[in-house]
């Protein structure tokens, strides 16, 4: 076995190597950049369409006679929006989005809302597009619906003169429905105008399937 | 004398060798010095993050919510990128992660540009502080 001679150039190297690395440890310790989080990632999303919703397996929708305030019509074929204020009619749509099993963690990226009008008033009207907030049934009279919630309006339909079917955006609201599916409570169409005008839509139970109601929507999830 | 002269030397030239190493790991941050260094970085506990969004009735983003953010990251940037098909980002937005109790949330409202959803494929997320 060799044996392990001390020899002065042996020396001065463990010294230099004490002394350069005592001294880069020292410094080292002295450095203050300060403790930093640092994290990334990504989520990746899948973009996908709902069939069309239409019919009266998805859609229930029925409308309220002011002057009649204890009658419903929700088995009728077309529903009126009429005014003015004092003669009113409202209709109400809404979809059942269960079989699109979006989930919660979804968010629409478009939905577009189509009514069909089967009868136009003799001049063009706006009609308002309101979120309803509270529940309500085919058999919903005048009077209940005066104890329903509303949102604030999301969109107007512009009728128009000739029949034919007219869309309008409702993304943001079907977007919160996704997010919060019990809360499904359609919409109400109202005719907010001061002279007397009505305009007729086909229902869900309407004999002419491009007639009824229908809600298209693409979402991601 | 002629090898103790050659062993202090070689001697200078170790040491000089390894402060110089010392040195480098030692520059200041100053106005005219160029520093080098390290600290270590860690995560404040994510492990992942998924993000929801509101849109306007246009289909544009409008709101882009992360939650289910580990309480050690509040006081953090949560950096959040909006990422199309070309895997190019199409927007992006900074919140800065609240205080909390059981989990944190951010939510981002302003993107530097309209950012259609459809659009969006992925969602980047970045969270980073002290």
């Amino acid at each position: 076995m060799r044996r392990f001679r001390l020899t002065p150039r042996r020396i001065a190297v463990v010294v230099a190597a004490t002394l350069g690395f005592g001294t880069a440890a020292g410094f080292a310790a002295t450095l203050t950049v300060g403790t930093w989080h640092l994290w990334a990632g990504s989520q990746t999303l899948t973009k996908t369409t709902c069939p069309t919703l239409s019919g009266t397996s998805s859609t229930t929708d029925t409308y309220v006679v002011q002057s009649t305030p204890g009658s419903s019509f929700g088995t009728n074929t077309t529903m009126l929006v009429k005014a003015p204020s004092g003669s009113q009619d409202w209709a109400f749509v809404r979809f059942d989005l269960s079989s699109c099993a979006i989930p919660t963690s979804g968010g629409a990226d478009s939905a577009t809302l189509s009514l069909y009008v089967q009868t136009a008033p003799g001049s063009s009207r706006t009609l308002t597009v309101t979120p309803v907030l509270s529940s309500w049934s085919g058999t919903l009279t005048w009077t209940a619906a005066q104890s329903l919630t509303y949102g604030t309006a999301t969109n107007t339909i512009v009728t128009g003169t000739t029949t034919g079917a007219k869309t309008v955006l409702v993304t943001v609201d079907v977007d919160s429905l996704i997010k919060n599916p019990n809360a499904n409570y359609g919409w109400r169409i109202s005719d907010g105008g001061t002279t007397t005008a009505t305009t007729t839509f086909g229902t869900s139970e309407n004999t002419t399937a491009s007639h009824r109601p229908q809600l298209s929507i693409n979402y991601e999830k | 004398m002629n090898t103790l002269s050659k062993t202090l030397g070689f001697a200078v030239t170790v040491a000089a060798t390894f402060a110089a190493c010392a040195a480098a790991a030692t520059l200041a941050l100053g106005s005219t010095s160029l520093s080098a260094g390290s600290a270590a970085v860690t995560s404040c506990g994510v492990s992942s993050l998924s993000a929801t969004r509101n849109v306007n009735n246009s289909g544009d983003v409008t709101q882009v919510n992360v939650g289910g953010i580990p309480t050690a990251c509040s006081g953090a940037t949560l950096s959040v990128a909006l990422v199309n098909s070309a895997n190019t980002s199409i927007g992006n937005g900074q919140a800065t992660i609240g205080s909390c109790s059981t989990t944190c949330s951010a939510t981002i409202s302003s993107f530097g540009a309209t950012v259609s959803a459809a659009s969006v494929l992925k969602y980047s997320f970045a969270v980073t502080g002290t």
